[in-house]
């Protein structure tokens, strides 16, 4: 028997009703990563939207090089690569399983024709991402404002205050 | 009031029929010189087109000084505010305030939220269109941070000045 999500514990499929839950459910792919196997690899392809159902992932980037630069650590129940559903099938950070991971594969395509076909499951997702991002802009604002208050204060840049400045960009990531 | 979106270009996007629908949830208001459309911390509650005039963009840093982040002119580039509050719960990140007199259409977010929990489609092409623009900001800003982190790492001759003024641009309120 095909293994299907229970997308109700999904925070932005809660406000999907159930026949709207049931279409992601009956498009979505389910898939197991292992422990340190990657999801997505930074600059390559993000054709699929995973929603994770278990397990906890990390998130990365090469900021420097030879270095890892961890952004986040994130545990299911929730939604990675939906960025790349509304900009460039592209991951900007690489994403890997820290344990074992379940999760359902969304192909960007399908969730793409779907929005062009005005189907209102997909509308719903998109307007519950939208929302998530606004509050991620809320705070990525914050942090610029910061950052910017902090370059302008800094007239005689000394090395330390460089220290400072690049410390609190990686730290306040709003992935 | 249907005329008046009709010529707006930001609306293009929607169909005749959604374009109705807008028109009917939208109102015409007009704002005198030194007016703040959007305030600071405020809660946000409407988008705001601009159809006239020119707006500027402060957001206060830390420190009490207020700084100017962008001028935006309706007769030409962007010329919507506010979209972030639509969709989000926290207070506004930088005041819009009016240079001369300024007219405009707003978007009440009730209103807004109502169309959606009615599964209006002109609602959720209008949301797919403010996700694709903070999607493309988010981006933007993220490349801009980590090439900033490269530059600092260097202690080289990084141009902070450029940097802080790439920040700034294209603000989502």
């Amino acid at each position: 028997m095909r293994e299907t999500p229970d997308l109700r514990d999904v925070p932005i499929f809660k406000h999907l009703d159930e026949d709207e839950r049931a279409e992601f459910e009956e498009l979505s792919e389910p898939m197991t990563f292992e422990a340190g196997q990657r999801i997505f690899e930074e600059d390559a392809p993000e054709g699929r939207l995973y929603v994770l159902t278990s397990g906890t992932v990390e998130v990365f980037k090469k900021v420097l090089p030879g270095r890892r630069q961890r952004l986040a650590t994130i545990e299911a129940p929730t939604v990675i690569g939906e960025m790349g559903l509304l900009t460039e099938p592209r991951a900007a950070a690489s994403v890997e399983a820290m344990t074992r991971v379940e999760a359902h594969g969304l192909e960007r395509d399908r969730l793409l024709e779907m929005l062009d076909a005005d189907s209102p499951a997909a509308c719903k997702l998109v307007y519950e991402i939208g929302r998530t991002l606004a509050e991620r802009m809320a705070t990525t604002n914050e942090t610029v404002a910061e950052v910017i208050s902090r370059l302008e204060n800094t007239a005689a840049r000394e090395s330390e205050d460089i220290d400072v400045c690049r410390d609190q960009l990686v730290q306040n990531w709003s992935f | 009031m249907e005329e008046t979106l009709q010529g707006v270009r930001f609306f293009e996007f929607l169909t005749e029929e959604e374009r109705e629908e807008f028109a009917e949830a939208s109102e015409p208001v007009s704002f005198g010189p030194g007016e703040n459309i959007i305030e600071e911390g405020a809660e946000q509650e409407s988008l705001f087109v601009l159809v006239s005039g020119t707006v500027e963009v402060r957001k206060g840093l830390s420190g009490g000084r207020g700084r100017l982040l962008a001028e935006i002119d309706a007769s030409h580039g962007r010329t919507v505010v506010g979209e972030r509050g639509l969709l989000g719960e926290s207070g506004a990140s930088a005041t819009v305030r009016t240079v001369g007199e300024v007219e405009a259409i707003r978007i009440p977010r009730e209103t807004f939220r109502r169309m959606v929990q009615e599964g209006r489609p002109a609602a959720f092409k209008l949301s797919y269109r403010i996700a694709r623009t903070l999607a493309r900001r988010l981006t933007r800003l993220d490349a801009e941070v980590v090439e900033a982190i490269r530059e600092l790492e260097n202690k080289g001759e990084t141009d902070m000045e450029a940097f802080r003024d790439r920040l700034i641009t294209d603000w989502s309120v």
